[in-house]
Formats: structure tokens, sequence, C-alpha cells
């Protein structure tokens, strides 16, 4: 493979998971010219994990950080590292993603199939996300366009997509040069979503569905409102605040007004407990004045 | 190609019937070698444009401080200012043929050239004309570092809207070959166009191409489009070139004469454009005229506000077959930014250093002040200013005793010089003039500051890595290659001291930190300097051109 392609991890307390993530993404296939693991301040240990990694293979160049920054924030240190070293591509995915041993190979591949036959630059490449078992991973679908079939008529096994999540997507260079990095204020949940959404305005995405990763969540059950507990509300809260500012600030108010209404129809399905709607209805009162702008990587090499 | 031996300056465009007063013949001669060189511009262009025939220079000097009119529309005038005093006298018969058919010589043509006055230094804020011009520069003197502030807000808010918005294109040129129309001339040549021949970084790599195009056998043919005295034109890599300094407008008949002469007195191989505006725009026609001719560019910043040449390049892109880029952000900016096909943007870095990452790192001397140094054109790109207030408020908050050198020279000497007064800095800041080597400084100095409003790569920085000494930049431009992530500091004026200020504090507190800075930057200035290299690629390029 000519291009040089920085893989990206970002992790922070499963030093469990870790190493067979790891061993799938340096014995790919197609070689990644850069492992990139970002440590967003882990306390389990992880730190010596990745240094014996690091010791053992000169690929995996480790960034540690002196605080968890969330996904969003890990994914633009780890993305604006790799764009640093000089790569043609960067690969990013979570520290519980195990991608196949063709997974990277066949990302590639498709992407440049993509683009000679749409004869346009594609974005960005993601592949087809299974749970443990082997069934389709709920939380890791792919929006797609109105012709997603396109590629599909022209006997390529990839579909068109709007937005995808952060597991196994693979992004040329340039898309960084023109549109930047995830927005790391957005810390966790929704980043994906409005990365891959922004630099979908040009052109589509593709979904190779030949490149194939395992995503080890404990359980396969896609974000919905109904599911807030207590427990979990932290989260939830992110989600409500960065969906609520995309929808009015890069979107419109009427896409605003729809996602309020998703969300409360989501809460009173769940039956969800007042107090924890209210803390999330704050949250969305609080996205109308959140509206952080893309940063841009440096060019090094 | 004609000669004559006793001709001092290279010609291969003319013949020289009779001069006075010139010197080009040997006589007695008013002009020094720049006006002489002019002139012989000046020839150039009218022999090109005027093909067989007799044309008639009466030469002018004008005041100190105006600039030379050599190719415009004014030669054509034979009166003149009451300023201007007549140093030279020369006639001369153009040895171009445009046409197969031979062309009527007998007419003479009279033309008035002026090699314009000595140099004067003045920043751009001197010349501002008019009760504006001098409110604003009263403000810019008096008060510089807060007019640097407004100045950075502006950029980012032009910037911002600048940048929204895409440069325009200019379509391609269709067809493979140009209805022919003349011959072309045997002598292998590169047409280049260079925005002036005086001192700038794009400047002294056009003089090093012009010296390689030599090299692999081409005759050098250089257009400059941009008003000035030209001090460069007597440097010896120009001999054995035809140069043609242009002074606008040009009469419009003027400009297809031009380049149709240099295609009928040379066999041109290729165009090399090095920030030369009028060349630019007349790249669609010339790829009209002759497809064949490979066009290749070199550029070399991204400039506030405008994009400068770098966005003219791009609009005209499509008739350019490479665009030769010396730092990784303009590849970046071209290929990701602009959406130009990767196999079109050459990067070719002229890092052109050795050895920076095995030296061994210099240690700060326990005994003797901390020294902060600054290297550099007192230039407004270069903001002397603003090392001068750093200065001053390292010598106020530093953890312990700090002294500075500003090493340069330039229009903003004067206020270099008075700022330094009124910041009470003139026992601990020492100024040394060109007439130091760059070397003492850097042997002498602790850390080197970089001051910059923009930057297209400071080769000021790979020296200091080679000397071993850290250095503390504006992050702008390609400087991210090439300083330590941390030493990179904001453009704006006021964090920009305070991050830099800081820094140096850490810095003289703990040596570990400096080295560890250090260690980071020579590991950029290696990887950089491992890029390819400008002179192979350009040596390259040439030899193909000339085989």
């Amino acid at each position: 493979m000519n291009t040089a392609v920085a893989a990206v991890i970002v992790t922070y307390n499963r030093k469990a998971k870790l190493p067979k993530v790891l061993d799938h993404v340096l014995g790919q296939s197609a070689r990644p010219q850069w492992v990139v693991v970002v440590d967003n301040a882990s306390t389990d240990g992880t730190a010596e994990v990745v240094a014996d990694y690091a010791a053992r293979d000169d690929r995996v160049v480790v960034v540690s950080l002196d605080e968890n920054t969330g996904g969003a924030g890990g994914f633009a240190t780890g993305m604006a590292r790799g764009y640093e070293l000089g790569a043609d591509f960067v690969w990013i995915m979570d520290d519980d993603c195990y991608p196949d041993e063709h997974a990277l190979e066949e990302l590639v591949n498709g992407h440049a199939k993509a683009e000679s036959t749409l004869g346009t630059q594609v974005p960005y490449a993601c592949s087809l996300v299974k749970f443990i078992d082997g069934s389709i991973c709920e939380m890791n679908n792919p929006g797609t366009t109105w012709d997603w079939g396109r590629l599909i008529s022209k006997g390529q096994q990839t579909v068109m997509v709007t937005h995808c999540s952060f597991v196994s997507v693979l992004f040329p260079r340039w898309v960084l040069t023109k549109h930047g990095l995830p927005l790391r204020e957005y810390f966790i949940w929704f980043d994906d979503q409005e990365y891959t959404l922004r630099i979908t305005k040009d052109a589509p995405g593709v979904q190779v569905l030949t490149s194939v990763a395992v995503h080890d969540m404990g359980v396969n059950r896609g974000v919905n409102f109904g599911d807030v507990t207590a427990a979990n509300i932290w989260k939830f809260e992110y989600g409500a605040r960065n969906e609520a500012s995309y929808r009015l600030h890069r979107e419109n108010p009427v896409a605003f007004g729809k996602f309020v209404l998703r969300l409360f129809q989501g809460l009173r399905g769940g039956r969800v407990a007042w107090p924890l709607r209210v803390r999330l209805f704050k949250k969305v009162v609080e996205g109308v004045r959140f509206n952080p702008q893309p940063e841009f990587p440096r060019s090094v090499l | 190609m004609t000669e004559k031996p006793e001709i001092h300056t290279h010609s291969q465009t003319f013949d020289v019937l009779d001069e006075s007063g010139v010197g080009l013949t040997g006589g007695e001669s008013l002009l020094d070698e720049r006006e002489r060189a002019l002139v012989v511009g000046a020839a150039n262009f009218h022999a090109l444009t005027r093909p067989g025939q007799t044309i008639r220079f009466t030469v002018l000097r004008g005041p100190q401080g105006s600039l030379p009119s050599l190719t415009d529309r004014e030669t054509g005038a034979i009166e003149w200012e009451d300023d201007r005093e007549v140093v030279g006298s020369v006639v001369f018969r153009s040895l171009v043929h445009t046409t197969v058919a031979a062309v009527d010589a007998d007419g003479l043509v009279d033309l008035v050239v002026d090699v314009g006055g000595s140099e004067q230094t003045a920043s751009a804020y001197h010349q501002l004309p008019g009760l504006a011009g001098a409110l604003r520069r009263a403000v810019r003197f008096t008060v510089p570092v807060q007019f640097d502030a407004l100045r950075q807000y502006r950029t980012d808010l032009v910037e911002k809207r600048y940048r929204a918005r895409d440069v325009p294109r200019k379509a391609g040129v269709r067809i493979a070959r140009g209805a022919s129309a003349t011959d072309q001339g045997r002598t292998p040549a590169v047409l280049f166009g260079i925005h002036w021949l005086e001192l700038g970084g794009a400047e002294r790599w056009a003089v090093e191409t012009v010296q390689l195009a030599k090299d692999a056998g081409l005759t050098p043919v250089i257009i400059t489009d941009r008003p000035s005295g030209h001090p460069w034109i007597t440097r010896p890599e120009f001999d054995g070139a035809v140069v043609v300094p242009l002074t606008l407008p040009l009469t419009p008949d003027h400009e297809s004469m031009l380049l149709n002469g240099i295609m009928a007195n040379y066999d041109v191989r290729g165009v090399h454009v090095h920030h030369c505006t009028w060349l630019y725009e007349r790249l669609p026609w010339l790829k009209a005229i002759r497809p064949d001719i490979p066009v290749v560019d070199s550029l070399h910043i991204l400039e506030w506000r405008t994009g400068g040449f770098v966005d003219i390049s791009v609009r005209v892109s499509n008739v350019v077959d490479r665009h030769h880029v010396i730092s990784p952000q303009l590849r970046d900016y071209l290929i990701g930014k602009q959406g130009i096909p990767a196999e079109k943007v050459a990067l070719a870095t002229l890092a052109n250093l050795t050895a920076a990452a095995d030296q061994p790192a210099k240690a700060v001397a326990a005994d003797k002040p901390f020294t902060v140094a600054f290297v550099g054109r007192f230039t407004q790109q270069k903001r002397p200013y603003l090392f001068l207030k750093l200065a001053a408020e390292l010598k106020d908050s530093a953890p312990g005793p700090v002294r500075f050198v500003m090493h340069g020279d330039g229009e903003l000497s004067g206020e270099v010089h008075g700022l330094r007064g009124r910041l009470g800095l003139s026992e601990a800041l020492e100024l040394r003039g060109p007439d130091r080597d760059v070397s003492d400084t850097l042997a002498e100095a602790d850390v080197l500051v970089i001051s910059s409003d923009n930057e297209g790569l400071t080769l000021t920085s790979f020296e200091a890595s080679a000397a071993g000494i850290p250095v503390v930049s504006t992050d702008v431009g390609s400087q991210a290659s090439l300083i330590a992530d941390g030493l990179l500091c904001p453009r704006h004026p006021y964090p920009f001291i305070r991050t830099a200020a800081a820094r140096i504090g850490t810095m003289m507190d703990s040596p570990e930190q400096r080295e560890r800075w250090l260690v980071e930057q020579r590991r950029k200035s290696a990887a950089f300097a491992a890029l390819p290299d400008a002179r192979s690629w350009v040596r390259d390029l040439y030899r193909g051109w000339n085989s």
C-alpha cells in the first residue's frame, strides 16, 4: 500500500480490551504506518500496556493527555497528530473495536473505487460494524443517502452515507485540511455525527460492506432517550446539549424544534423520571448558547 | 545569436551602434553598474518588442528615491520632469526577428528611459498619502503594539470572510497546439517571472534557480514586474541572463510583442514563475499560443487577507503544469483547501541543512545573563517592536538577569532605535547591524525569538537548531514544522508577549525543560530536512527541459 495511514485509537481506562484492539490494528493486511494511541488520562494502568506496545513496535505513537478530554477531545488530538506526522489518511476507532484483518485494506480500496466511480472526492469510508455475536451493532449504523445503492448498482459492496459513528472510519487528509477536526467541546456523544455531517456537505461518504469491525460493547443497544436513568444521565446530558447546539446552529430552528420534540417523546415513551427530564431540558437550553467552532490541524510534515 | 565582444554587459537581443555616457562599449560612463544593467534591461525589452528596429535611448537619472521608468508608455514621450538629468544616449539595433520576412529597419524609434534615483528605505507606512495617511502613520508609530493588536483583529476578520469564499478559477486551454505564426529561436531558454531583483526569501530562491538554469545549459530570460531599483541586478547569477525589468503600464500591444519576441529569439523550454503577477496573468495567453511549453511556479507563503501569489496561482492553476511549494502548509492548502490534484503539487523544501540533530546542545552559562536574541530584517512583517516590548516585559519579570541582542537592519530601524530608548532598554539591549555575523549572535544567544506577523519558513530556525538554541516563535505560516509545540505563541501581540515571556521564564528556571524543547525542535528540523530538496527538484526539472 503506497498511502500512509495513521490509525488512531482513543482509550480511557480499558486496559483489558486495548491489547486486543492493538493486535488487530497492528496485524492488518494493509499496514498502517503509525498507530496513534491517545490515552485520555487513564488511571487503570493503560499507560504501561501502551508503553509495552510502543517498545515492541515503533509504529505505535503514544499521546498521553493530562486530563480526560472525552472521545471528542481524544479523536481531535489523535487525528491532529496523525495529520502532523504526514499521514495521507487517518483511520479512527474506539478502544473496544476489533477490525478484521482486511478492514483497512478494504476501506482504502473501497474509498478509491468509490471516488473513481463517482468522479468526486469522497470525504470518508466507514466499516460495517458488528456486535461480538456477529449481528449488526445497533449503535453504529450510518445514515444513508437517497441514492444509497448507486455504487452497489456498479458492482461495488459500498453504500453511500451521510453520517456514521467513530468506529473504524477512514478520513483522507484533505478532509482535515478543509473541514478541520471534530469539536473537542462536545466531549462525548454526537461528536461523530456532527463531524461526518459537516464533512458530507460537498459529497457523501461511503460504508464499505467488505470492511468489517467488531464493536465489543457491553449490550447491543442503540441510543434512545427513553433509556435515561440517574446512573447514565451524564452521557445523555452531553448528547442533549450537543445535538441541540448542532440542530440550532448548524441546521435551523425547525430542525432544533424537531429535536426537542423527539427528545420530549423519547423521555415520555421511556417514562423517565421528571427530575431527569428537567435536567435534560436544561441542557437543551445550554445548547442554545453553546456553539463551538472547529479547530484545524497544523501542517508539520 | 550575435555578441559584440566589446560590450560590457552581455546582450543577445541587440547590437549597440553608438553610445555616449552609458559605458556599454567601454567608453567613459556616467552610470554605475546597476544603472547600466537597468539600461540593458530596458534595451532588452525594446529590442524584443520592436524586432529588427533601430532604437535611440535618451537615458535619464531621477532624484533619490524615484523609481525607474524603463518599459512603460511614458518612455515614448520626449519631455521629462525638471529634476531628471540626462546621463546617457545610446543607439542600438534589435537582433530579434518575429516573422519569417525581414523587418524594415530604416526607421529610428526614439525613447526616453529613466534609471531612477538611488535607493531610499522607507516602510509602506511612510509612503501613505494625505491626512488619513498622516494620521495612520502617527498612530502606528506612537503606539505600535496597540496598533498591531487592531491589525491582528482586522486580519482575523478579513481572513474569515476571505477564506469563506472560493478562489475563482480561470478555465483551461483545450488545444494541444497553437497556430504557428513565427519561427522559434534556437537558444534553449527558461522564461522566469520574478517579483523584483532585491532582498526577499522568494527572490533569494529565484536567483538560485536562475543559476540552476544556467548550469543546465539554459539561458535565463527574466521578467520582473514590480517597481524597484533592482539592487540585485548586478549579481553574478544574472551574467549571461536576459533581464527585462518591466515598468508598468506597458502599451497594450507590447505585451504580446514582448512574449513573441522572446519565443522568436529563444527556444523556450519552460516557464518558471516566482511571484510575478504580470506573467501569471499572461499565462493563459502563453498556453494558448504555445501549449507545449511546460509551466511551473514556486510558492512560498500564504499571505494574510489576500492569499497573495498563492491564490493568484490557484486562479490560473489550469494553465500551470506543476506547483512547486516549499512547505507542507502550502501543499495542504493547495491540495486540501483548493482541491488541486495532488500530482500537480510538488513539495520540495529549501531547508538545505545538515547535521542539525547531531550537534551538542548549547548549555546556558551560569555566570552570564540569559541572552534573548532577535535576528531578522527590521520590517513590518517581522514586528521588531514586539520583540522590544517582550524585552521590556522580561527585564521586569524574568526570574534572573537577562540581556537582549537585536541583529538586523531595515525600514523600521529608526523605530527600533527610538523604542529601545523609550522602553528603557538602552543598557540591556544591544543592537547589531548586518556587518556582524549572524553566527556570532546565535553563539551568544540562549533563546531566539521570532515575532513575525507571517512567515514562509524561517531559515534562522534551522540555524538556531544547528547552533543548539531553542526558538520561541509566533505560530504562523510553517513555523509549526520547525518549532517545538510548547514554544509556538499566538500571533496577537499581547498574548504573544505573555506566552513568550512565560516560556522564556520557564527556560531560565528549568534547563531540563529548555533541553526538552530543543530536542523536539531538532527532531522537527531533522524530519523537515529529510523532505525532498528544492534544489535537486529544480535541477532535475531543468535537465528534463534541456534533454
